[in-house]
C-alpha cells in the first residue's frame, strides 16, 4: 500500500457516502441501517424517484456533473461517458433518470468488487467499452432494452486514485437480475492467457479496455469486444 | 447545503479535521489499532449525522467533538468484536506498518494529556465532560457547551466545580504521595 491511513480512510468515507446517497439514506434523516433488505427496497425507490433525483442533481450540480455524461439517443440507446471516476452515486441517479438501474463502484487499483453480485441476466448483444478519443475516461453504449426491468447494470471500475481521469486498469461489467449484492472490495484477479492481454482499436475511438464478465459457468474471465 | 449533500464539502471537512480527530482519540486510548478503529468510527458517525450540519453555520469543531465524544464513550461500553460487526469500515484494516508507527508516535506525544485525563476520572460525568473538552481538547467553553448540548452558563458552572474538585484531588494525592515517600 502506498498511501497513508488518512488517505485510505477518506476514500472509505467517500465511498460509504456515495453508497448511502445512492440508497437515499443520506437525504433521509435518521439512523442508518446496513441491512441488505433495506438496500434492495431503497434501490427501487431511487429508480422510481429518478425524475426528481435528476432535477435535484442539476440544481446542486455545477462542477460536479462534468464527471460524466448520459445521452439518450432517438433509437432508445444510451451513451455513457465517464470523464472522471468520481461521484458514482450521481451517475447512478442520472442513469436511473433514463430508466437504467445501475450499481457503480470505483475502487483504487488493485481492488475490484467480488465477482458474484447476483443472478446474471442473459442479455442479447454485447456492450462495448472503450476509452475516449482524448485518452481520458471511458465510454459505452447501452442498447435499447439491453437492461430490462428488474435488471441492474453492475460496474466495478478499478482506477488510479492519483488521477481519476486516467482510463481504468480494469472494468468489470455485468448485468444482474434481481437483487445486487453490495460491493466488497477484493484483490483484482489478473487475466490469465487468451487474447485478453492485447490492445485493440474500437472503431477509432481509442483502445478498448478489458471487460471482465461472468460467463454462464460462473467463472470470471476477461474479454474484449 | 448540508454536509451530506456536498461530497466536496465533506472531503474538505475530513481533511480539515482528520488530524484533530486522531489527536482527540489518542488522548483517550493508547492502543494504535483501537485508535484507528475509533477514528474511522467517528467519521462514519459524521456520515450518520451529516444531514444535521450545515457547513459554516455554528462551530463545526463543537459539532464534530460532540460526535467524537459519543463514539469514544460508546466504545468503552462495547467490545471490539461487537463494534467491528456493526461497522462497515474498520479503521485498523486500513493501517499498514508505517501507519502503525505513526499512530504509536501520536500516542506517545499525547501521553501527558492521557495521564491528565486519568486524574479527572473520578469527577462526576457532567463536570468531567466539560473539563475534558476545555482542558484536554482546547475547546472554548462555548464550543464545549455546544458539543455537549448544554447551555453555556451550565458549562461554565460545571467547569468551575470540576476545577475546584481537582484542586482538592491534586492536593490530597500530593499528600498521599508525600506520605508514601
Amino acid at each position: 500500500m502506498n498511501t497513508s491511513f488518512e488517505e485510505r480512510l477518506i476514500k472509505a468515507v467517500m465511498d460509504e457516502h456515495a453508497r448511502r446517497t445512492a440508497e437515499g439514506a443520506a437525504v433521509v434523516p435518521g439512523p442508518v441501517r446496513h441491512s441488505r433488505t433495506r438496500r434492495i427496497a431503497t434501490r427501487a425507490a431511487v429508480v422510481s424517484g429518478a425524475a426528481a433525483t435528476t432535477v435535484a442533481l442539476m440544481l446542486i450540480g455545477g462542477g460536479t456533473t462534468s464527471a460524466y455524461a448520459v445521452n439518450k439517443s432517438a433509437d432508445g440507446s444510451v451513451r455513457v461517458t465517464i470523464n472522471e471516476f468520481r461521484d458514482a452515486a450521481e451517475l447512478e441517479a442520472e442513469l436511473a433518470g433514463v430508466g437504467i438501474a445501475a450499481e457503480i463502484d470505483y475502487l483504487p487499483v488493485p481492488q475490484t468488487c467480488q465477482p458474484y453480485r447476483g443472478e446474471r441476466a442473459d442479455t442479447g448483444g454485447q456492450m462495448k467499452v472503450g476509452t475516449r478519443e482524448d485518452g481520458k475516461g471511458i465510454e459505452f453504449e447501452i442498447g435499447k432494452g439491453q437492461i430490462g426491468k428488474g435488471e441492474t447494470l453492475v460496474l466495478a471500475i478499478s482506477v488510479d486514485p492519483a488521477d481519476l481521469t486516467k482510463p481504468p486498469a480494469a472494468t468489470a461489467m455485468q448485468i444482474v437480475r434481481g437483487p445486487v449484492a453490495p460491493c466488497e472490495a477484493t484483490a483484482l484477479p489478473f487475466p490469465s492467457g487468451g487474447p485478453a492481454g492485447e490492445s485493440k482499436r474500437d472503431g477509432g475511438s481509442g483502445p478498448t479496455t478489458d471487460i471482465q464478465r461472468r460467463d454462464q459457468h460462473g467463472e470470471t474471465r476477461s474479454q474484449q469486444d | 447545503m448540508r454536509l451530506n449533500e456536498d461530497p466536496v464539502a465533506l472531503e474538505a471537512f475530513y481533511r480539515r479535521h482528520v488530524d484533530d480527530v486522531m489527536r482527540f482519540v489518542v488522548r483517550r486510548v493508547s492502543d494504535p489499532h483501537v485508535a484507528a478503529d475509533l477514528t474511522s468510527d467517528i467519521f462514519m458517525a459524521v456520515l450518520d449525522s451529516a444531514h444535521t450540519y450545515v457547513p459554516g453555520r455554528g462551530s463545526e469543531v463543537a459539532w464534530l467533538y460532540g460526535i467524537a465524544r459519543n463514539v469514544v464513550s460508546g466504545h468503552h461500553r462495547r467490545s471490539v468484536l461487537e463494534a467491528q460487526a456493526n461497522s462497515r469500515v474498520v479503521g485498523r484494516r486500513l493501517m499498514d506498518d508505517d501507519d502503525l508507527v505513526r499512530m504509536e508516535e501520536r500516542i506517545d506525544a499525547e501521553r501527558r494529556l492521557r495521564d491528565a485525563r486519568q486524574v479527572m476520572a473520578d469527577l462526576p460525568e457532567g463536570e468531567r465532560a466539560v473539563l475534558e473538552l476545555v482542558a484536554i481538547d482546547q475547546l472554548t467553553v462555548t464550543e464545549a457547551a455546544s458539543a455537549l448540548g448544554i447551555r453555556k452558563v451550565t458549562a461554565r458552572v460545571r467547569l468551575h466545580r470540576a476545577r475546584r474538585a481537582l484542586e482538592k484531588v491534586a492536593s490530597s494525592a500530593a499528600t498521599y504521595m508525600g506520605a508514601e515517600a
